[in-house]
């Protein structure tokens, strides 16, 4: 037997509170969260931190995922995401998007659950069919911190040039992923 | 109808939560009438969480799994998350100060630490819209009414991205008083490279 994938984890921890369920989903995601955080630029100690509020959120709203709207990697990456916003806001308006977990919610059937398996698998797969240049803009879009000037010299192109990668590498995304999603 | 989106660049920033929060306040108010951008967005937080599944993990501390299945049980105060405003209703809670004929501001916040400011801008109708300064607005989206220039006619949540001031003659329409929310953003220091992206005119 194969683990169950994290979808299943989260519907069984929101089904009955599953401990077990849990710590399979926080080993497998707290230290990439982890790593993510402290991509954003957060210290260590911050980092590992936000790591344990993130899957303690998930615990406690792991009854609001909604497998027919998100995978389970995208609900976490949105819950760490929104938790380093309201961490680091300043500004008088939250910049953070709207949670997929502030919406109410029927109990998913087989088929969303598979299908939301499978949609991780076939944006993945979306992305390794990227052109090299064009998954390193993505990527560096949601992972770097750096000054725009720190990421000309990284990439060694203008930043003319990495908006018109990314428009490229969003408009093939598009077409490969079109009707799937 | 909506026939102004934003750009891609925008809607990476806002999923990546790079957008400054003024512009994402702004943002807030398209992606409310636009199941459109909504999908955009979702696929782009797969994105997200396929790129997060693919980290090379970093080690939490060793007691790091034990102590927070000491905290499972404890007791949350469920205090819903704040939500952006987004009706015209709910963004007008200052007052409106007279700019010139047939144009008001209403100042929502003073500039941010990206130097971002939020205004409501509100011109009668047949009234062209004024600059802001040298920089015009970053970003706006259309509460009421609607304006028209060179590149189109915005109405309601239509997104307008750039500098309005730089060589077209915003106008509003006939009909109802035009009010934008407008997120403008005056200075450069301590952007990200992608907060830049999304702000096309400053001074690349």
């Amino acid at each position: 037997m194969t683990e169950p994938g994290p979808e299943r984890l989260i519907l069984k921890i929101a089904a009955h509170g599953d401990r077990a369920a849990f710590t399979a989903l926080f080993m497998q995601f707290a230290p990439r969260v982890k790593a993510y955080l402290s991509r954003r630029g957060l210290d260590g100690t911050q980092a590992e931190e936000l790591a344990q509020e993130a899957l303690l959120t998930v615990w406690r709203k792991a009854a609001q995922f909604d497998p027919a709207r998100a995978s389970a990697a995208a609900w976490i990456f949105t819950i760490a995401r929104n938790l380093r916003i309201d961490a680091a806001r300043r500004a008088q308006f939250s910049q953070r998007g709207p949670d997929p977990t502030d919406e109410p919610l029927a109990a998913p059937t087989a088929d969303v659950i598979l299908a939301a398996e499978h949609r991780g698998a076939r944006v993945g797969a979306a992305l390794a069919a990227l052109p090299a240049e064009q998954l390193e803009v993505i990527r560096l879009a949601f992972f770097d911190d750096r000054p725009h000037a720190d990421i000309e010299r990284v990439l060694g192109i203008p930043l003319g040039t990495v908006k018109s990668r990314l428009r490229l590498a969003m408009s093939r995304l598009r077409k490969l992923l079109e009707d799937d999603l | 109808m909506i026939r102004h989106h934003p750009s891609d660049a925008t809607l990476i920033a806002q999923a990546a939560g790079q957008l400054p929060a003024l512009h994402a306040a702004v943002l807030a108010v398209h992606l409310s009438a636009c199941p459109h951008c909504r999908g955009e967005l979702r696929r782009l937080e797969d994105i997200g969480g396929v790129l997060l599944a693919e980290l090379p993990p970093v080690p939490l501390q060793p007691d790091a799994l034990a102590r927070t299945l000491a905290r499972l049980d404890e007791k949350v105060d469920a205090t819903p998350p704040a939500v952006a405003p987004i009706t015209l209703a709910a963004l007008a809670v200052g007052r409106w100060w007279w700019l010139g004929p047939g144009v008001r501001l209403m100042p929502l916040s003073r500039r941010d630490a990206s130097g971002t400011r939020l205004d409501l801008l509100c011109v009668a109708p047949g009234r062209a819209l004024p600059g802001h300064g040298h920089t015009g607005p970053e970003m706006a989206c259309i509460l009421q009414g609607a304006y028209a220039d060179e590149t189109g006619e915005y109405s309601a949540y239509d997104i307008a991205e750039g500098n309005a001031g730089l060589d077209h003659t915003p106008i509003a329409s006939p009909g109802a008083d035009c009010i934008c929310l407008v997120a403008t953003t005056g200075r450069l220091r301590g952007h990200t490279w992608l907060a830049r992206l999304v702000q096309p005119l400053m001074g690349i």
